[in-house]
């Protein structure tokens, strides 16, 4: 008799859960593909210091050099311009004024044959280095940075900050 | 050995990327009269910045007057946002660079930190 009763009141529910059941929603994943530009930052640089009166990011002074990526969808589109830094963004007090040098180059690129020429091409004015973006694809900049304090001086112990600037401009 | 490769790039080096789009975005009339619309999107994957300032500026970098919710973002790790920007109608001839900068915080440990820049065009 139990079983009876519950065999109906389970049918009953069944058919009316049913068409609830049925009616599964869709859920939309939308996406547009469009040309862009995307900076990653592939590796933060850091300081070494070699010596009293010299911040670099050379290696073998115990720096790194800051590594930049830029990706392209669009060939002919966009412009880079990466900018080694000529001041500290922050620093301890400095006890004379700081000689900068710096320089960024290709590292690698995802299409040695369309993109082989970005290095021989790139424009340098000051601090910066121009790369026009013909290809498709990625391109990976390397930066480097020394910093020298006047009168071979120290530099104050405490934090130092240099930021390389990426820009991505579309043409 | 090329998958081992493979797998190290994925685990070893993870991507933190600023993208903004479109690269040419258009000046539409908007619902107040004298006045354009663009929409932008930006997409943040640095997870050392959250927050990005947009500047609109003309062929010579000269910044022009325009109007957005706010003028510098605030866009957490993996956040998606769509923004408007809206310029004079007087001003829409001399608007040539929409652009999106990251600002680091002062705090940051990074000894050399990068700053990203990505500036559309209107065409």
């Amino acid at each position: 008799m139990f079983n009876k009763k519950m065999f109906v009141i389970g049918s009953v529910l069944s058919v009316i859960t049913a068409p609830v059941m049925a009616n599964a929603e869709d859920v939309p994943i939308n996406g547009t593909v469009q040309s862009r530009c995307i900076i990653q930052t592939d590796t933060s640089g850091v300081f070494g210091n070699p010596n009293a009166y010299t911040l670099t990011t050379t290696p073998a002074d115990g720096g790194q050099k800051a590594v930049t990526r830029v990706d392209t969808t669009l060939a002919n589109a966009y412009y880079v311009e990466v900018t080694a830094p000529s001041s500290f963004s922050s620093s301890p007090s400095l006890p004379d004024t700081v000689t900068w040098t710096g320089d960024t180059t290709v590292k690698t690129v995802s299409d040695a044959t369309n993109m082989g020429s970005y290095e021989t091409n790139k424009v340098e004015f000051g601090m910066t280095d121009k790369y026009d973006l013909t290809a498709t694809g990625s391109v990976w900049f390397e930066t480097s940075s020394s910093a020298t304090m006047g009168g071979n001086k120290a530099f104050p112990g405490g934090n130092y900050t240099a930021l390389v600037n990426v820009e991505c401009i579309a043409k | 050995m090329k998958k081992l490769i493979v797998l190290l790039m994925l685990v070893s080096f993870p991507v933190f990327a600023h993208e903004m789009t479109p690269t040419y975005p258009k000046l539409t009339p908007s619902y107040m009269d004298n006045v354009y619309k663009t929409t932008m999107e930006m997409f943040n994957k640095r997870n050392d910045v959250e927050y990005y300032e947009i500047g609109v500026f003309d062929k010579d970098w000269n910044p022009i007057p325009f109007v957005t919710s706010y003028k510098i973002i605030r866009l957490r790790y993996l956040g998606h946002v769509t923004f408007d920007v809206f310029i004079r109608k007087a001003d829409v001839g001399r608007a040539e660079y929409i652009c999106s900068k990251s600002k680091l915080r002062k705090d940051s440990n990074t000894k050399t930190a990068i700053t990203s820049r990505i500036c559309s065009r209107f065409k």
